[in-house]
C-alpha cells in the first residue's frame, strides 16, 4: 500500500554503537496515529523503558514531520518531538515551527527520526537524500545557536534545514531548548538538554524526493476552498505587517516598525510570525536579531528592563546560548529574593542580580549556560534551586507547575487573569506549563459564549457534547462553560493539528476545520477518513501520551496539582462570572476534564472502556 | 514570447516557499522545492528571489505569493 504524503521511512539512528538503519514506515500504523505528532507519541511509547532518566542515554528523542507537511496547505509545516523532558521529569511534546527543516526532512524521505545512545563525541547528523551519516561536531562544540547554523550553512546550501543547540544544552541547562534554522524554538523544558547528552550538537535536513498526494484533484479544490477563505480574511494584511504583536502591544506600534527589517514565516506559512529586527540607535546601533517573535524580545520589560533595545540584545543572548527565556526570567527574579533574604550568600551573589540590568543579565545568562559558580545551581531550574536553599526558598519561589514556571497568569509574564482553557491547560498538559495546546475560544477574553458553539463545531466537538459544555439557561441562552470538558477538546484538536503537522496558532487554526482536516487528510494520503475516525486516532495519541506517563508513575496527586498561588485576591478569576477562582472549583474542573476523557475522575487514569474503544487494550 | 513579466521584490520575501511548491507541483507533480523553477536563496537574514532557465514565467508563483514579494504584470516578457 503506498500512501500519499507521507515520505514511508522511518529513520533510526543509534547514536552508541554509530549505527543507523531505515525502516519502513507501517501504513496501518500510520493510519492509526495519523503521523506527525500521533506518530511520535506510539514511537516514544515503544521506544522508551519505563524509569529511564531524561539525561540517560536510554532516553530516545523521536522527532517527526506532519502529514500534511510539504505540501502548500497553509501554515503546514510544523516539526514535533517527544522525550523525557529532564525539568518535569515527564514524557512531553516539543514543538516548532518546522521553519525549512519539517519539510525538507520530508523531501529527503523520511516521516520520522528515533534517536536512541549517546555519541561518544560531539557528532551531528546530516540527512541529505539517501545519505545519512554521523559526522564530527567537534569545531561546533562551544558555538550558540545561530554561529552553529551559520557555520552548517556555509557547507550544506539553504534551505538545507537545521536543529542546533547552543552551550545550555551542550552543558545539559534544565532548561534549555534547541531551535530550527536558529529562530524558532524547540523543547521548553530542556529538550536542548537531552541533545547535549547525546553529544548530539545539530541535525541537518535537506532533500529532493518531492512529496505527492494521492488524490491531486480532491487536493487542489481544497487547497482554493481555504485560500479564498484566507484571502478574504480582512486582517490578514495586518497580521502580515504586525505578527504577534497585533495581539501583544507589549511596545508602541512606531517602535516595532521603527526596528522591523523582514518577517520570516516557516515553509508554507501565511502570517509569518518570526522577526528579524535590527536596533537603530543607542549603544546597540546596528545588531541584528532573529527571533521566534519579536514579542518575546520584549519580554524582559515585563520584568523591569526599561530600554526596548536592552531587553532585545538580552532575548538575543538567551537564544544564542540556547535557554528559554521564561524560565531564565523567572528564575532570575526568584534568585533574586534568595540573594536579599540572605539565603543566597552575598559573594555567591556576583555580580548583583538585577533584572532590570542588561549588564547583569547578560553575564547571569553567561554563568548559567557555562554552569560557572551559582550558575551550576541556577543551571537546574526551580528544583535545583529550592533543593540548594531549601524550605525557606521553596516559600519564596513563585507558582511552579511540574518543577517550572508557567507564564501565564498571577505573577507570571502574561499576566492572563481569566482562567480558561490555556490557564488550566498548564497544569493539564503532560509536559509542563505550556500553553500550546490549549487553544480554544477561551483565548480571546470576554468572548461571548454565544460564539463558542460555532468554534466548537470547527474544532469538532459532536453537537450533542457542546451541550453538555455550555449550559443554558430557561430561554436557551448559554450560561455557563465547563472549562474542564472544553480542555479535553483542545488537546484533541491540537493532536489533530499537530499529527497533520499544521500550526495550532489562533490565526491560523482559524482556516481549519475538523472537517476541513478529515478531507484533507483523505486526500492527501488516499486514507479513507471520516472526522470521527479522525477524531478517534487523536484520541488514541493524546491517550497513549497519557499511558505513557501512567507508566512512568505520573499521579494526580504530584504532576497535576494547581499551584496555591494562583488563588487569592491577586489569583485567577472564574472566565465567566470573573469572581475570584476557588480551589474546588479548579479540582472540578480537573474532573471534568478527566470525565470528559473517559478517564477516572479521581485517578485520570483511562478506563478500560475508553482504551477499548481506542484500540490500547493492555496498555498501561 | 512568456505569458507574463514577474516582478519581484525581495525586501517583502519571508522564504515560506510558496512559490517554489506551487512552481514544482505545476510542473513535477510533486511538491519539490529543489525542482521548482523559482528559487528564493537565503542570503544571512535577507532573501533574493531569481528565476531558473527553464522558467516560463507562467505567474503561478505569484499567484501563490501572500506576501507581494512576486507579481505579474499583464506585459509579457522576453
Amino acid at each position: 500500500m503506498t500512501l500519499g504524503g507521507f515520505a514511508g521511512t522511518i529513520l533510526v539512528v543509534d547514536l552508541t554503537r554509530g549505527v543507523i538503519t531505515k525502516e519502513p514506515l507501517d501504513p496501518g500504523l500510520a493510519r492509526d496515529f495519523i503521523g506527525g505528532l500521533g506518530l511520535t507519541v506510539k514511537l516514544a511509547y515503544d521506544n522508551l523503558g519505563p524509569g529511564t532518566d531524561a539525561l540517560a542515554p536510554e532516553n530516545p528523542i523521536v522527532l517527526g514531520a506532519g502529514t500534511l507537511v510539504g505540501t502548500d496547505l497553509p501554515a503546514s509545516s510544523r516539526l514535533f518531538s517527544i522525550t523525557k523532558l529532564p525539568t518535569s521529569g515527564t514524557i512531553g511534546w516539543s514543538g516548532a515551527g518546522g521553519v525549512t527543516f519539517a519539510c525538507m526532512l520530508k523531501n529527503a524521505g523520511y516521516d520520522q527520526i528515533v534517536i536512541k545512545g549517546r555519541a561518544d563525541r560531539p557528532v551531528y547528523l546530516e540527512i541529505i537524500d539517501d545519505r545519512v551519516t554521523l559526522r564530527d561536531a567537534s569545531p561546533l562544540w562551544g558555538l550558540g545557536v545561530s554561529a552553529t547554523c551559520e557555520a552548517l550553512w556555509k557547507d550544506y546550501e539553504r534551505p538545507t534545514g537545521v536543529v542546533a543547540i547552543g552551550q545550555g544544552g551542550e552543558n545539559l541547562v534544565k532548561f534549555s531548548m534547541a531551535y530550527v534554522d536558529r529562530i524558532a524554538t524547540l523543547g521548553r523544558g530542556g529538550f536542548g538538554a537531552v541533545m547535549g547528552s547525546k553529544n548530539l550538537k545539530a541535525i541537518v535536513a535537506r532533500g529532493s524526493r518531492g512529496v505527492s498526494v494521492a488524490d491531486r484533484k480532491g487536493y487542489k479544490a481544497l487547497r482554493k476552498s481555504i485560500f479564498e477563505r484566507m484571502r478574504a480574511y480582512p486582517h490578514l494584511k495586518e497580521w502580515q505587517e504586525m505578527g504577534l504583536i497585533n495581539s501583544f502591544p507589549f511596545v508602541e506600534k512606531e517602535t516595532y516598525l521603527h526596528i522591523k527589517k523582514r518577517r520570516v514565516a516557516c515553509v508554507s506559512c501565511p502570517i509569518g510570525c518570526k522577526d528579524v529586527v535590527e536596533i537603530r540607535d543607542g549603544d546597540l546601533k546596528g545588531q541584528v536579531v532573529c527571533s521566534s517573535s519579536a514579542i518575546n524580545l520584549f519580554t524582559p520589560i515585563i520584568y523591569g528592563m526599561k530600554d526596548y533595545r536592552e531587553a532585545i540584545k538580552l532575548i538575543a543572548d538567551l537564544d544564542e546560548y540556547g535557554l528559554d527565556m521564561f524560565e531564565f526570567m523567572g528564575l532570575m527574579v526568584f534568585a533574586k529574593a534568595l540573594a536579599e533574604e540572605g539565603l543566597i550568600p552575598r559573594d555567591r551573589a556576583e555580580p548583583q542580580i538585577a533584572v532590570e540590568s542588561l549588564g547583569s543579565m547578560e553575564a547571569w545568562a553567561g554563568k548559567i549556560a557555562r554552569r560557572e559558580g551559582l550558575g551550576d545551581v541556577l543551571a537546574d531550574g526551580f528544583p535545583g534551586v529550592i533543593e540548594a536553599f531549601g524550605e525557606k526558598a521553596e516559600a519564596l519561589a513563585p507558582a511552579l507547575v511540574k518543577g517550572m514556571h508557567p507564564y501565564a497568569g498571577p505573577g507570571a509574564a502574561l499576566p492572563w487573569h481569566l482562567f480558561g482553557t490555556m490557564e488550566l491547560g498548564q497544569v493539564l498538559d503532560p509536559r509542563g506549563p505550556h500553553v500550546g495546546s490549549s487553544g480554544s475560544p477561551t483565548y480571546f477574553a470576554r468572548r461571548p459564549l454565544e460564539v463558542f458553539p460555532k468554534h466548537l463545531d470547527r474544532m469538532g466537538v459532536p453537537e450533542d457534547e457542546i451541550a453538555g459544555l455550555l449550559p443554558r439557561g430557561d430561554e436557551g441562552e448559554i450560561t455557563g462553560l465547563s472549562v474542564g470538558g472544553l480542555l479535553r477538546h483542545s488537546h484533541r484538536w491540537f493532536a489533530i493539528l499537530g499529527s497533520l503537522g499544521v500550526c495550532a496558532r489562533a490565526q491560523i487554526n482559524r482556516f481549519y476545520s475538523a472537517s476541513f482536516c478529515a478531507q484533507a487528510y483523505e486526500a492527501v494520503t488516499g486514507i479513507e477518513t471520516p472526522v470521527s475516525a479522525l477524531r478517534e486516532r487523536a484520541d488514541r495519541a493524546w491517550t497513549l501520551l497519557r499511558l505513557a506517563n501512567l507508566r512512568e508513575g505520573f499521579q494526580r496527586e504530584r504532576e497535576e496539582v494547581l499551584p496555591r498561588k494562583w488563588f487569592g485576591d491577586r489569583g485567577f478569576q472564574d472566565y465567566v462570572s470573573e469572581e475570584p477562582l476557588t480551589v474546588g472549583e479548579s479540582e472540578q474542573m480537573i474532573d471534568d476534564y478527566y470525565r470528559e476523557w473517559d478517564w477516572d475522575p479521581k485517578t485520570g487514569v483511562p478506563t478500560q472502556r475508553a482504551l477499548d474503544r481506542l484500540g490500547l487494550q493492555g496498555l498501561k | 514570447m512568456s505569458k507574463y513579466r514577474i516582478l519581484t521584490d525581495d525586501a517583502k520575501c519571508t522564504g515560506c516557499l510558496r512559490c517554489q511548491l506551487a512552481c514544482s507541483q505545476a510542473y513535477q507533480k510533486s511538491f519539490n522545492p529543489s525542482a521548482a523553477r523559482v528559487r528564493v536563496d537565503f542570503l544571512g537574514v535577507d532573501c533574493a528571489i531569481r528565476f531558473t532557465e527553464e522558467c516560463v514565467a507562467c505567474g503561478l508563483c505569484a499567484d501563490n505569493c501572500l506576501y507581494g514579494a512576486l507579481e505579474k504584470s499583464a506585459e509579457g516578457g522576453a
